[in-house]
């Protein structure tokens, strides 16, 4: 055996176990799903083929389809324009150099070592109606309690708030990180024509991190509209209160698992994942464009 | 108690219990062991949601042998074929069957009877009812609400008792609620529609309707609704936030509670707790009807999963706790309500329930019991309710609404089901 083939041979030695485990738990999955959208299962009897019944009756026959395709957007919006504009500004801080800015950088980055679990029940005590931290202190400013989870429209700006929170710290590292590959020169340069902090950060800093901005629009998407745990623990397992917070997530946790309607939570599941599919293109060709002009 | 999964040789027994129950549960497991020493129980106490841990389990080959059923999740896994049709072996066991029948009372019996199959012994009455500070009630001069099914009170006179008993501060806030739900409040709130002389379900099994379009059913539950909304008598969500509707009667903080005998040992191990129980009210359409006040057949049961590998030790524990004995046993230990007539008028019942006046609400509850809807899909169901009732009882939305709002939609699930 020469040595290319060899090496080719001990290569695909080295990636057959991630390669088996990618197979066993990312290949099997997405086929055996996509296999059962096309199916009516319950788990306990065998499965029926129902052709696109499943996708049919998503689309027209589903009014919490709507619901949840509406509260998902309302959510992905509400978190993912603060998350990018709240990191902007965190990172543009703690691009400083500055005694101690090792120590703000860890604290802004303290959320993301805490569970979505954890966040989600100290945020339950925060938004308490009659004894929380939030609405103890609004009433210092005479503003009367808020119901933040006991009431629809509230629950879900409860939420988004928590995500929020909860994804900035990762959107600031990637900004960060970003940040300080822009050259000072050009910092420089423009300081010296006169432009101010502000200015240098919204006509320097931005367009040159770019890329990073378009990579932490699309994480961001991708993670709201998958958002389920923080729901689940928030809000209650079935995206409460009413319809309030009822998400895509949550819908298909339902339909599976309180429902028993496999089938039916395999379309839904493949309906997001092509939707997330085109955003997701649109958005890397958007950047991509943007860095060719660039 | 372990979770399930290991590859024993003992009876796995799944249940549900909050932790004061559960000590009182465990005592009925030892006397069962202590019967029959060649069976050993692993018990699976559940957490969550207990129809989809059920589900869960089952459906990945790890069904525990014997589980609890409740009236409205049991029929989706008989439908499923989960659980054994217990009339295999009650045929077999014709001495047993007959005893068990001839003490059962049949509205439990029958509540898991579904499509020709028996899938679960009745084992508690688990109907609600009301609990009452019988301190507070003496200390205000209030009169103490009604004891006895026959004779109940009407909806006008427990809005005034609640009222009475409803205390604010200076600021309004409120520091003494006349009434609190320990229940779920769709489900009470249907309750309350039943006892306004309308049954849930047409029929209760396998329905093919709800009465979510019945002007009486609807005005039940907008009483029930206006109790927070309205009359500010009884906590709305926000109020139960940072203190449970338990802990607010627990700690005397509520005049009267609704629930059922799952509270009893909450309740009875609080300090300076002092309470009776007492029947629900009745709307003015049940009153015209001259109906007796009602509570729910709410009902628990034990199933065998037909699957089990300890089908014969499985059917030992069941006649155990379903039969006779096991019935006495749960009877005295003040666990349950028994479901069945030789362990409810006891001395051991009555001794393990001293406290409590108005024992008949207890034993007279499980003959005064409206039936509770029964469909293998009831999950959906709930989902709707829960959905549409929400805004009924935040006060957005009247009861009405949910003629057009819920009704065609659970007939629509229902004719499907």
């Amino acid at each position: 055996m020469n040595p290319t083939r060899r090496r080719a041979r001990a290569g695909r030695w080295f990636i057959a176990p991630n390669l088996a485990a990618v197979a066993v738990f990312m290949a099997f999955p997405l086929a055996f799903s996509l296999y059962m959208s096309f199916q009516r299962w319950d788990l306990f009897t065998p499965p029926t083929f129902v052709g696109a019944t499943n996708y049919r009756d998503l689309f027209t026959g589903d009014p919490l389809f709507g619901i949840a395709v509406r509260n998902t957007t309302v959510f992905t919006l509400g978190t993912v324009v603060p998350t990018v504009l709240v990191s902007l500004a965190v990172a543009g801080l703690l691009n400083r150099k500055i005694k101690g800015i090792g120590l703000f950088r860890a604290i802004a980055f303290l959320p993301l070592a805490v569970s979505s679990v954890v966040i989600a029940v100290v945020w339950q005590f925060v938004f308490n109606t009659d004894s929380g931290l939030l609405n103890i202190m609004l009433s210092w400013f005479g503003i009367a309690p808020v119901p933040w989870l006991t009431e629809p429209h509230w629950a879900m700006a409860s939420l988004c708030l928590v995500s929020v929170w909860k994804s900035v710290p990762f959107a600031t590292v990637i900004l960060l990180a970003a940040m300080q590959g822009v050259p000072d020169s050009l910092h420089e340069a423009a300081r010296i024509d006169g432009a101010g902090e502000v200015r240098r950060f919204v006509s320097i800093t931005v367009p040159m991190i770019r890329g990073a901005v378009w990579f932490v629009v699309v994480i961001s998407v991708i993670n709201a509209f998958q958002a389920f745990d923080l729901v689940y623990v928030l809000t209650g397992s079935s995206g409460g209160p009413e319809t309030g917070t009822y998400v895509l997530a949550i819908m298909l946790f339902q339909q599976a698992f309180a429902f028993l309607d496999f089938g039916y939570a395999s379309a839904l599941a493949w309906v997001m994942f092509a939707v997330l599919l085109v955003l997701t293109v649109v958005q890397l060709r958007l950047s991509r464009r943007n860095a060719v002009d660039q | 108690m372990s979770a399930c999964g290991s590859d024993d040789d003992a009876l796995t027994f799944f249940f549900a219990a909050n932790p004061e129950e559960a000590d009182a549960r465990m005592r009925i497991v030892n006397a069962f062991q202590r019967e029959h020493p060649g069976i050993r129980v692993r018990t699976i106490l559940a957490g969550g949601d207990p129809t989809q841990q059920m589900s869960t389990f089952c459906a990945g080959g790890k069904c525990p042998d014997v589980l609890m059923a409740w009236e409205f999740n049991y029929a989706g896994l008989a439908d499923r074929g989960v659980l054994l049709d217990l009339n295999t072996l009650l045929d077999r066991d014709r001495q047993f069957a007959a005893a068990l029948r001839a003490d059962s009372i049949p509205a439990l019996y029958e509540t898991f009877g579904f499509n020709g199959g028996q899938y679960a012994f009745p084992e508690q009455w688990s109907g609600a009812f009301l609990f009452y500070n019988t301190r507070i009630f003496a200390e205000a001069g209030v009169a103490p609400p009604p004891g006895r099914w026959e004779t109940p009170w009407t909806f006008d006179e427990f809005l005034a008792t609640a009222a009475a008993l409803t205390r604010r501060s200076g600021s309004g806030r409120v520091t003494q609620w006349g009434f609190v739900d320990t229940w779920s409040p769709p489900y009470s709130a249907a309750l309350f529609g039943m006892n306004n002389g309308v049954p849930w379900a047409v029929p209760r099994v396998n329905p093919t309707h709800l009465n979510f379009d019945d002007d009486d059913f609807l005005a039940g539950i907008q009483f029930y609704a206006d109790l927070a909304g309205v009359h500010r008598v009884a906590p709305a969500a926000a109020d139960t936030q940072s203190i449970s509707t338990m802990g607010l009667f627990t700690a005397g903080n509520a005049a009267m509670a609704l629930g059922g005998h799952w509270r009893y040992q909450t309740f009875v191990q609080a300090d300076d707790l002092e309470f009776d129980v007492a029947v629900l009210p009745t709307g003015p359409a049940a009153a015209a009807k001259g109906m007796a006040a009602q509570s729910a057949i709410g009902s628990t049961g034990l199933a065998i999963a037909a699957d089990s590998r300890h089908r014969e030790q499985a059917w030992e524990f069941l006649k155990f706790a379903a039969g006779p004995v096991g019935q006495s046993l749960i009877g005295e230990s003040g666990l349950f309500v028994p479901v069945l007539r030789s362990a409810i008028d006891t001395p051991g019942f009555t001794a393990a329930h001293s406290g409590i006046r108005n024992l008949a609400v207890l034993t007279g509850g499980p003959a005064h019991s409206e039936g509770l809807p029964i469909s293998p899909d009831w999950q959906k169901v709930h989902a709707l309710m829960d959905r549409a009732i929400g805004p009924v009882l935040r006060g957005k939305r009247p009861a009405a609404s949910l003629k057009r709002g819920l009704t065609p939609q659970i007939d629509e699930v229902l004719a499907t089901a």
